[in-house]
């Protein structure tokens, strides 16, 4: 207590006002720089796996000989189906299932997304472990068609082999179910949400047959037709919806059975040749930040991961010379390590930034980056409310007159704000400032007074305005801020639950009103409340106040999107209501362009995709996966950057 | 705007809001009174309708691990309709008795005990606020709303306190005492604000009738009292239940922490992580640290035994055994009631960013934990220290600014100036 | 296209009540779909009470006797189970699930106290010497894990002589069952598994089974003519074998892929080639025998076993009389036809070895396998480690209204909301559940017990919910797999009509145990919750105590009091030491 109360003695040192806005651009800069060092070997680690009971690897593998003949055999079934309505590719499906004695129900699901139906049938099959008795399961999973939308003909069909295989062991401790989701993301969703009696029954048809507690799930995407294609790698997708990630060991065994056991080389995040080098060691990790903070389904794993089941999607990549069976042999060595599991996988990573297939940097080397970005808005907002605190600067002879009239209105302020319920007021209370000399009262003198402050012991002489420390007006800027925040749930509203054709229209029309609103707004604040510089500030410091907690609570769940988010927002911890023109002009041109509707139109421009393939994955992410993306951008970017840009933009408005 | 308009927009606004939210999100007050933040297992409105169920099906509610709460709220409820079918009846209820709070709490303003007592009158006394603005910070406190939607019981308690408390501002010895009694019987540890309040009840009476009665005998009285309407209470719900069982379900589980549902308090994880020999130990320890306060605070602040009552909420809302938001919500609404003391306090600003940021990543880290499973109890627990911290930096700062205060009055030399202590 | 005979059920025949002294044992053998076979042991053996009286233990085994002795325990029944009875493709239970028990261990008795604490305290002196005998962990069954039934069970014997018997029921859902059981179980029988049926008994190929269950049953037995009364252990194993697999050697136990040589691959495909093998499911009954399926000879009979009458023979298997069947055996023995010839029994020969050999055979008569009365599944909805709900479905395929009796034994840690529940049946409208007993758990000292009887109409689903919260524990009271779960053990169901079952056993059903994750806490940090938590109690405590102990002066009065501060202690500190450097 003593230390703070030495510590807050300081604020009363006018110095300590100017320190706040180096102290958060060198915050901002730490934080990013913290973030390019990662990929040095000093800050990552190697992966390695922590649960001993999953053993990768350590058996033999049986999946070869006469069942590469039967496998052949079931490729050229699946390829016979594309051409056959839901309906009939499913029963097909069922049957080939039951003849290996497995217990086998489909699942009819329909979406309504952005006035379109997403509409499909899942079909899977429970192998009832034989000494198992039915408190856990894991999930063998072959989506219809990828995330490429091709037919997924060799994964479903290495899933109707294995599943034939997997039922001469006896080892099984766990059920294993095997699904076949009609899609890659609606599918799996709508069946792991049923599996948890999650869904709306109206539209998503309940689960015949369940097992246990899900332990985990592996999904194959093997697009190979009929006649076979020798891949040269697999490729791991670990991204969950909302940027959440399986635990760190189901990789590691993945990659160390994959690369271990079978050689066949493990990639990630899209990183066809990795020679870990520096920089790409940096690009998997941005791209990994970037999946993570878009935060949508990157394939049938995703949807599980949510509710606590760690999932992975195997991809064939490239041409090689690794053939089908060498993928079931992954798969059969990857789900014996899964079989042997005793718990829950718990032990290793949940938080992990992954820089090639084994190496990764964990939670406490690399959160302090986004923490710090986020600590810049906390800081600016207590400098700004400290500085709140003080009158207008000390006047020359010539504007004084001009300064009573903010006084004045402080005082009218201060009678009209008794009616504010929230607690935070003021340091010291007219009664006391009065009986100090007031700058205002000496209209003549031209040298503002001074007083002796002593700081233990050092005395120095500062003018007493920088002492002084005013009421606040609080009603205004607390309703200007939540007024923002609510404001922000018109476009979530309008881009979630409009029909696909609209929202390009929406789109730009959102663009234009986010170009002008700020500026009406400011208009209408100026002309009709006439908010006093003081209360510009604390407009500012309560918006940056909101970020900075909303950021370092977001940082803890899906750090990629509160690090990417606080970049963005990285100037409203400098912008000011400027006096003149050109000063405002240019603040507001950078923050327009820093909106969250023009950031993702250029993005989109940069990576090439269309705007409305986004805006439709968006509403799909909303309607299906329940994708909070939108929610941070609407809820907590965009009510920070409208402040930010309103106070600048009264500097086109000077009373 | 005259002001019994302003009375009625206020508790006409106030009522609508929670009406509106009760009906508007039908799933809300079930999610909410899910919410370990919200509702803790003395408080519970589900386990209130468990405990009904079985009341009403002629099973012993006390006879099982679930229900907690006193056994005269069973009755009371089941004059109600079923709030899962009906929930209508009950939101009422609830919004009636957050009025009520309100209202209680603007006499509490009005009676004026904060700033000027029988032996102490403020240097600041004409910095305060409003009845109404008090009673509006109470209304639309989030706290207190999220606590109606949830229909916690605590907010019963919350009444009878503020009831209790206004009661003894006003010199009304036997509406004192009948609330305060109920209050104590519903949830125990408010028979600690005894001893100030009655402080308070007494200077209000020497200050009405110019003669004080003579405090031994005051005394004597009202701890009898006390002890009769709370003996009667006992009795009743002895006789309802048909059994003394229902004491060992009650207060017995507030004294000794059966269930260690997580909660916004500091009890819960310590008992988890407890070794069983020093249980019982530390469960003594830390019910003689949450009494301690008491008499500290009464001796040294003796003129401003309303300041004490309030000082003594904000320690429950930080050191029992299940404490909620609720409490909180209670001492933060007595706070505004000491306008005059902002101006001496230091940390508003730290303490409220704090009790902000914890308020954000408190739920935050309870997803980790419990549903995505990637963050473990130490998330949540590490929060619940920071709220902790941040309501008692409250509390410290807040006697701080009184003791300056009364020092203002002694020595109206140090006026301003810096001062230690020593 | 099969057609099917239908087949009279045998437990009814199998299961005679006869009051002398005597042994039996029978082993019948049933084809299942999906080629396993139901082989379903089972040893009766009686003392007359007077021998019993007299230490006089001819096929009553002696330990066991004291111990029901020493318990006062009147009626007793005991199951090892493993795995799951798959009721849709293999049908009725055998002895109507009378002789099953939940996945792991489950034990309830009746025994005989003057009040419900004596009767507590004898049963915990039974399951500790239980769990002696049969090497299990029965003496974890503690208060927790007991409950008294109210509707669900009635005694099998005849208790006219015993007067206030006290029924207790315990179970140990995550109890592993494995061949340290099955040794203490074939001690018991007269011939020690070393001739007679029970010498095919073999841990490998038992706990190879996709099904398997063992049960104990003793029961005091009153002859009602000459009024004699004896008490009669039963003990039976049922086991549901894969045949493929249980064929394996067990020197190569691995399902190695056949050569491509040996698989029959359906030729009728286009796409057959002799890379590509659609492998073909000839509709077979796939060939076996005994010492293939048991891993060794069944040794000739048990010398021990009444010879008279079809009591004597102890081998049954029950196929269309098509199915051909060879004997090997080099000693003598007989064949005797039943029921339409489905049945075959077989006297064992004495001494020498005896086998069955069944070929592969294309079959065009099958069996009629009775359909159960009911089916049932339980799991948890929701997720998360704070709460969720049971959803526990029964259908009813049967033609007539079904009553049943529904128990659910909880730990006290899974908190059941009562006023959740919610019994539905989709074709009508009132309340399904006719009576309800509830006792809730409280903490740490009981366990909950539900009792429902229902009623569910014909051809119809009978859905069950209701909510619970799961309370997180201390520390110590986690098991060392904390992170797997709590097993919340099986519930019961009683069928009380239609009653089919002959005899007093009643008809039971099983669902599978539920799998609880509870919030953990973490287990490496005691010492620092300890430590933090002080921490901020005595900032609180020590900032506010310091305010009310101290008292105000003003910074220009403590230079008087002598600087406070580093600096001032620094300047104290100095003047000392000048001092001494003074007198020095």
């Amino acid at each position: 207590m003593a230390l703070i109360s030495s510590l807050l003695a300081l604020r009363r040192d006018a110095r300590i006002l100017k320190l706040p806005p180096y102290l958060s651009a060198l915050l901002i800069i730490v934080g990013v720089a913290w973030l390019l060092v990662l990929p040095l070997n000093e800050y990552s680690r190697n992966t390695y796996v922590s649960e001993n009971a999953l053993l990768p690897g350590q058996v033999h593998t049986y999946f070869t000989g006469s069942e590469h003949n039967v496998f052949r055999a079931y490729r050229q079934e699946v390829a016979a189906l594309p051409d056959l309505s839901i309906e009939e590719r499913n029963n097909k499906l069922a049957d080939l299932f039951r003849e290996s004695d497995l217990k086998v129900a489909k699942q009819k699901y329909t979406y309504q997304v952005a006035d379109t139906n997403i509409s499909n049938e899942n079909v899977y099959a429970v192998l009832q472990g034989p000494r198992a008795d039915a408190t856990e399961a894991i999930v063998l999973i072959a989506a219809w068609k990828n995330m490429a939308d091709e037919v997924n003909y060799s994964g479903v069909a290495l899933v109707l082999a294995l599943a034939r295989y997997f039922k001469r062991w006896s080892l099984w401790s766990k059920d294993i179910i095997f699904l076949i989701p009609g899609d890659s993301t609606s599918g799996p969703q709508a069946w792991v949400d049923a599996y948890h009696d999650g869904h709306d029954p109206r539209t998503i048809e309940s689960l015949a047959i369940k097992s246990g507690a899900l332990q985990g799930a592996v999904a194959v995407d093997y697009p190979a037709g009929p006649w076979g294609h020798r891949y040269d790698k697999l490729h791991i997708v670990y991204d969950g919806v909302n940027g959440q990630l399986p635990n760190l060991d189901l990789f590691n065994t993945a990659v160390s059975i994959a690369s271990g056991q079978m050689g066949i080389g493990c990639t990630l995040q899209r990183m066809w040749k990795h020679s870990d080098t520096y920089e790409e060691r940096l690009q998997t990790m941005l791209r990994g930040m970037l999946a993570q903070g878009l935060g949508h389904a990157t394939g049938p794993h995703s949807s599980f991961i949510p509710y606590h089941v760690d999932a992975i999607t195997l991809v064939t990549v490239g041409d090689g010379w690794h053939d089908e069976m060498s993928l079931g042999r992954t798969v059969e060595s990857l789900f014996r390590s899964l079989n042997n599991l005793l718990e829950h996988l718990h032990q290793s990573f949940f938080f992990y930034l992954l820089l090639q297939a084994n190496r990764f940097v964990s939670i406490g080397t690399y959160l302090p980056s986004a923490m710090l970005i986020a600590a810049n808005f906390s800081i600016m907002a207590i400098a700004l409310w400290v500085q709140s605190g003080r009158p207008a600067p000390p006047p020359n002879p010539t504007a004084t007159k001009l300064v009573k009239k903010p006084l004045k209105k402080l005082k009218f302020d201060g009678r009209h704000y008794v009616e504010v319920p929230d607690e935070p007021k003021n340091e010291k209370e007219p009664s006391d400032s009065d009986k100090k000399e007031d700058p205002t009262e000496n209209t003549t003198d031209t040298t503002p007074p001074v007083t002796a402050v002593s700081n233990n012991g050092s005395t120095a002489l500062v003018p007493t305005a920088s002492l002084q420390v005013t009421e606040r007006a609080l009603l205004l800027p607390l309703l200007f801020t939540l007024s923002t925040h609510f404001l922000g749930l018109l476009p979530l509203y309008a881009f979630n639950l409009t029909p696909a054709a609209e929202l390009r229209p929406i789109f730009i029309v959102t663009a234009n009103i986010l170009t002008l609103l700020p500026l009406l707004t400011a208009w209408l604040l100026r002309f009709s409340f006439a908010p006093t510089p003081q209360q510009t500030t604390l407009i500012q410091s309560f918006s940056l106040l909101l970020l900075g907690m909303f950021l370092s609570a977001l940082a803890t769940l899906n750090f990629s999107l509160s690090f990417m988010v606080g970049v963005l927002c990285a100037p409203l911890s400098f912008v000011r209501e400027r006096k003149g023109m050109v000063a405002s002009g240019v603040w507001y041109a950078v923050l327009v362009l820093l909106n969250p509707v023009m950031v993702c139109q250029v993005a989109c421009w940069v990576a090439g995709v269309g705007v409305e393939e986004v805006l439709l994955k968006a509403s799909e992410g909303w309607a299906v996966w329940g994708l909070w993306t939108q929610v941070v951008v609407w809820g907590v970017w965009f009510p920070a950057w409208f402040a930010g840009s309103v106070v600048v933009a009264l500097g086109f408005f000077p009373e | 705007m005259p002001a019994n308009q302003q009375t009625a927009l206020l508790y006409g606004g106030a009522a609508a809001v929670r009406l509106l939210l009760f009906t508007a999100f039908p799933s809300l007050p079930n999610l909410l009174a899910g919410r370990v933040e919200v509702s803790t297992p003395v408080t519970s409105f589900k386990r209130l309708q468990e405990g009904l169920f079985l009341y009403t099906h002629n099973v012993s509610p006390y006879d099982g691990g679930v229900y907690h709460q006193a056994p005269l709220l069973l009755p009371l409820f089941s004059l109600l309709p079923n709030p899962s079918s009906h929930p209508f009846a009950t939101n009422v209820v609830f919004t009636l008795v957050d009025l009520l709070s309100a209202y209680v709490l603007s006499q509490i303003a009005e009676s004026g005990q904060s700033t000027v007592t029988r032996l102490f009158k403020s240097s600041r006394k004409d910095l305060r606020w409003s009845s109404l603005a008090v009673a509006a910070g109470f209304l639309f406190n989030p706290f207190t709303i999220t606590t109606c939607i949830a229909r916690s019981t605590s907010a019963l308690t919350n009444l009878f306190i503020l009831a209790a408390i206004a009661k003894a501002c006003q010199g009304a010895s036997l509406t004192f005492l009948l609330s305060l009694s109920f209050a104590s019987y519903l949830t125990m540890h408010p028979l600690l604000l005894f001893p100030p309040l009655l402080i308070l009840l007494y200077d209000a009476l020497a200050q009405r009738s110019k003669s004080a009665p003579s405090p031994l005998a005051f005394t004597a009285f009202h701890i009898l009292g006390l002890a009769v309407v709370i003996g009667a209470l006992l009795s009743a719900s002895a006789a309802l239940t048909g059994s003394w069982d229902f004491l060992a379900a009650t207060y017995g589980v507030r004294l000794l922490l059966p269930d260690l549902t997580p909660n916004v308090g500091l009890w819960w994880y310590f008992f988890t992580e407890m070794f069983d020999a020093f249980r019982e130990f530390f469960l003594g320890v830390f019910w003689l640290h949450v009494a301690s306060y008491m008499p500290g605070l009464t001796i040294r602040l003796r003129k401003q035994p309303l300041f004490v009552a309030a000082t003594l909420t904000g320690i429950f809302a930080i050191f029992t055994p299940y404490p909620s938001i609720a409490d909180a919500a209670l001492y933060l609404s007595l706070v505004p009631l000491f306008r005059h003391l902002f101006p001496l306090m230091r940390y508003t600003f730290l303490a409220l960013a704090t009790i902000l940021y914890a308020t954000f990543l408190g739920p935050a880290f309870y997803h980790l934990w419990i549903y995505a499973g990637s963050g473990n109890a130490n998330f949540f627990y590490a929060i619940t220290l920071v709220w902790s911290l941040g309501l008692s930096i409250i509390v410290g700062d807040s006697l701080y600014a009184a003791l300056r205060d009364e020092l203002d009055v002694e020595r109206p030399e140090l006026r301003g100036k810096e001062v230690k202590r020593i | 296209m099969l057609s099917f005979l239908p087949v009279l059920l045998l437990n009814a025949f199998l299961a005679c009540v006869c009051a002398s002294s005597d042994y039996h044992e029978r082993l019948l053998l049933r084809p299942l779909p999906q080629s396993t076979l139901l082989a379903s042991f089972n040893f009766r053996s009686n003392e007359s009470s007077t021998a019993i009286e007299q230490q006089n233990f001819r096929y009553f085994p002696r330990s066991f006797a004291q111990i029901l002795e020493h318990a006062h325990t009147k009626e007793l029944h005991l199951r090892f189970s493993v795995g799951r009875w798959d009721a849709e493709s293999w049908g009725q239970r055998p002895w109507y699930g009378a002789r099953e028990g939940g996945t792991g261990v489950e034990l309830w008795a009746w025994i005989e106290a003057q009040n419900e604490e004596e009767a507590f305290s004898r049963w915990l002196t039974l399951v500790n010497s239980l769990s002696g005998l049969f090497c299990a962990s029965l003496n974890f069954i503690d208060a927790t894990k007991t409950v008294r039934p109210v509707m669900s069970f009635d005694p099998e014997g005849d208790h006219t002589n015993s007067s206030n018997l006290h029924l207790l029921h315990g179970n140990l859902p995550h109890e592993v069952v494995c061949t340290e059981n099955l040794t203490p179980f074939l001690k018991l029988l007269p011939c020690k598994g070393k001739a007679g049926i029970s010498s095919l008994l073999d841990g490998h190929k038992l706990f190879d089974a996709s099904f398997q269950t063992m049960a104990v049953d003793v029961r005091p037995v009153c002859d009602s003519n000459d009024g004699g009364c004896s008490l009669q252990m039963e003990q039976s194993v049922d086991m549901v074998l894969d045949i493929a697999r249980s064929k394996r050697p067990r020197d190569n136990p691995i399902p190695r892929a056949l050569p491509i040589g040996e698989i029959e691959c359906d030729t009728s495909k286009p796409y057959d080639a002799e890379d590509t093998c659609y492998p073909l499911d000839k509709k077979v009954e796939p060939a076996w025998k005994l010492t293939e399926l048991f891993g060794r000879p069944l040794k000739g009979a048990c010398p021990l076993t009444e010879e008279m009458g079809d009591e004597g023979e102890s081998l049954c298997i029950n196929t269309p009389p098509e199915r051909e069947i060879q004997v090997n055996t080099t000693g003598q023995y007989s064949e005797a036809r039943t029921a339409l010839d489905t049945l075959r029994c077989y006297k064992l020969p004495v001494g020498a070895d005896f086998d069955l050999v069944l070929p592969e055979q294309k079959m065009t008569t099958g069996l009629v396998r009775a359909q159960p009365q009911l089916f049932a599944a339980r799991s948890v909805n929701g997720h998360g480690q704070e709460r969720g709900s049971v959803q526990a479905v029964i259908r009813n395929p049967s033609k007539d209204a079904v009553e049943f009796v529904y128990l659910e034994s909880l730990p006290w840690f899974m908190k059941p909301y009562l006023h959740t529940l919610r019994a539905h049946v989709d074709s009508l409208t009132e309340n399904p559940v006719k009576e309800t007993y509830y006792r809730p758990a409280v903490d740490r000292q009981r366990g909950t017990h539900l009792e429902l009887r229902m009623i569910i109409p014909a051809a119809s689903t009978l859905i069950l919910t209701y909510d619970f919260e799961k309370a997180i524990l201390r520390y110590t009271e986690y098991p060392p797999d904390a992170n797997r779960g709590f097993d919340a053990p099986p519930a019961v169901i009683r069928i009380l009509s239609p009653y089919l079952s002959t005899d007093k056993k009643g008809i039971y059903l099983r669902t599978t145990p539920l799998l609880l994750p509870l919030p953990t806490p973490d287990f490496s940090m005691p010492y620092n919750v300890i430590i933090l938590t002080s921490t901020v109690m005595a900032l609180g405590f020590g900032n506010i105590f310091n305010l009310l102990v101290r008292r105000f002066v003003g910074m220009d009065e403590v230079s008087a009091l002598g600087a406070g501060g580093i600096k001032g202690i620094l300047a104290a500190k100095l003047g000392r030491l000048k001092a001494l450097l003074g007198k020095a």
